[in-house]
């Protein structure tokens, strides 16, 4: 069966088949998997399974039940001090993911751009080109800690760039912004009259500073589309809950779509997730206490045995540097997990300047943490001869 | 079995119910007071409902706590009945949780 050209012209992941022979094999530590180790808080869980007794298992309306979507408006804007109008302004979606596509799809145009700092989250470019848009990706590094700068954002700017699609704290490098950083950001996206799709969703795991939202910095609501939702915050990846908001014109373009096409969130999902905004402040701040607690260990053990990483500020994942290996990000993660049953993610999938790092997602125990440099170290030796 | 290690020896937990006679001039605070006043006892608490105090003790065995409560809880003047638990498991204790799911659920990668 023909496949359309659109969806054949799309990369494919340069690392399936290492996905692959991870997937195939037993007793392996993983560093390697971008959600969290927790189990969904209790409370959440026991909401769900009262309300399928209840039986709450039809659809919802098409823009999400409005006691979750007055709940967000409620957290929001005591948390950030964000408003936005529940009726109008949010929408709730099929986890960040389809918040991305429907924002991508309500916004651009043919052939329009977007600017994407790489390293980035792996669906970025794939579905700024599924809308049938460009992406334009800015290459960052460890000498900037993998910011990217008002600098390269100003010079890249300029016709058929519609906007850009920022993610902070960033997967794959934990890097986030603080409020200063984010104003000089902002402040060439006003010079160029850009969009910002800010996808936001481990905000609440920020550990130096508190996360600035961008849409409340001055003059640029208006001009954000708010990505967020319960997967990694509250532990909720199964439930497939996100949300979008902004400016009522697009929210309502994305609504439009998303009847189409997704008609709904799942209710259960939406009813679990009032419940996590509603009791579960305590068990987040708890996730995120034990998160830091390993993301200050593994940081400093991974330079202490030679992989020189730097520090990142938020979400659960570190990005070192394999340079010590003169192996490159692919060879490094498929020797490692041949030899030492160590599995961590390739750079490489994360963007085309990454060919010198690797992913490790902390979101592991301690225990598996600890296991896992000490096999890294012996392979480590072991490369050394 | 629950086994608190302390020491390097093994403790055995039980959780015994007293039903105490109350007398005249004695009340509960005395009897509770010879009865929590013996190192074994680790907590003893005056209880609504079906019966008086509930008395935690710890020994080396079944067998040495099952002798204390025979040869010094259950002879005790006043006491009418005792009703031992040995504890066999421990899942949560003063807001931690001791058990873990084994088993990974998630897939062994992902992005």
């Amino acid at each position: 069966m023909r496949i359309s050209k659109r969806v054949d012209q799309l990369a494919p992941s340069g690392i399936r088949a290492f996905f692959d022979l991870v997937l195939g094999m037993k007793d392996v530590i993983s560093l390697g998997v971008g959600e969290p180790d927790f189990v969904t808080p209790w409370h959440v869980r026991a909401r769900a399974i009262e309300s399928l007794e209840q039986g709450y298992t039809s659809y919802t309306s098409n823009q999400g039940m409005i006691e979750l979507r007055s709940a967000i408006a409620a957290f929001l804007k005591k948390r950030h001090n964000l408003a936005y109008d529940p009726e109008k302004e949010i929408l709730i979606t099929v986890g960040v993911s389809e918040a991305l596509d429907l924002a991508m799809r309500a916004i651009l145009n043919p052939g329009e751009k977007i600017l994407i700092p790489e390293p980035c989250y792996v669906a970025y470019g794939p579905v700024v080109e599924l809308a049938g848009g460009e992406a334009v990706f800015l290459k960052t590094s460890v000498e900037t800690a993998f910011k990217v700068t008002p600098r390269q954002i100003d010079e890249a700017a300029g016709k058929g760039v519609r906007g850009i699609l920022l993610g902070y704290p960033c997967n794959p490098t934990g890097t986030s912004y603080s409020k200063k950083e984010l104003e000089a950001i902002a402040r060439v996206i006003k010079k160029h009259d850009m969009l910002v799709i800010s996808d936001e969703l481990y905000d609440e795991l920020t550990y130096d500073f508190e996360h600035t939202p961008m849409a409340t910095l001055p003059q640029m609501r208006h001009r954000v589309v708010y990505l967020n939702g319960f997967s990694k915050s509250y532990a909720m990846t199964g439930f497939r809950i996100g949300y979008a908001c902004g400016p009522a014109e697009v929210v309502g373009a994305m609504t439009k779509i998303h009847q189409y096409t997704m008609l709904c969130a799942p209710i259960t999902g939406q009813m679990a997730a009032i419940e996590a905004l509603k009791n579960v402040a305590g068990d987040v701040q708890a996730m995120k206490k034990e998160y830091d607690r390993r993301r200050r260990f593994i940081v400093g053990a991974l330079n202490d045995i030679g992989m020189t990483c730097h520090m990142p500020q938020g979400a659960f994942y570190a990005f070192p540097s394999v340079k010590v290996t003169g192996e490159n990000s692919m060879d490094f993660a498929k020797n490692l997990l041949l030899q030492q049953k160590v599995a961590l993610v390739p750079g490489t999938a994360f963007g085309r300047c990454c060919e010198q790092h690797v992913r490790i997602s902390y979101a592991s125990s301690y225990d598996n943490l600890k296991e896992a440099v000490l096999r890294i170290e012996k392979y480590l030796k072991k490369k050394k001869g | 079995m629950s086994k608190v290690k302390a020491n390097s020896s093994t403790i055995v937990r039980a959780l015994i119910e007293v039903s105490i006679t109350p007398q005249k001039d004695v009340g509960f605070d005395s009897i509770a007071e010879r009865i929590y006043s013996y190192p074994e006892v680790k907590s003893c608490y005056l209880l609504s409902g079906g019966y008086d105090l509930l008395v935690i003790v710890e020994g080396e065995s079944m067998h040495t706590v099952a002798d204390f409560v025979a040869a010094k809880l259950s002879s005790m003047a006043n006491v009418r009945q005792t009703a031992t638990h040995f504890l066999l498991r421990k899942y949560k204790e003063e807001g931690q949780v001791f058990k873990h799911p084994k088993n990974e659920r998630r897939q062994n990668i992902s992005y």
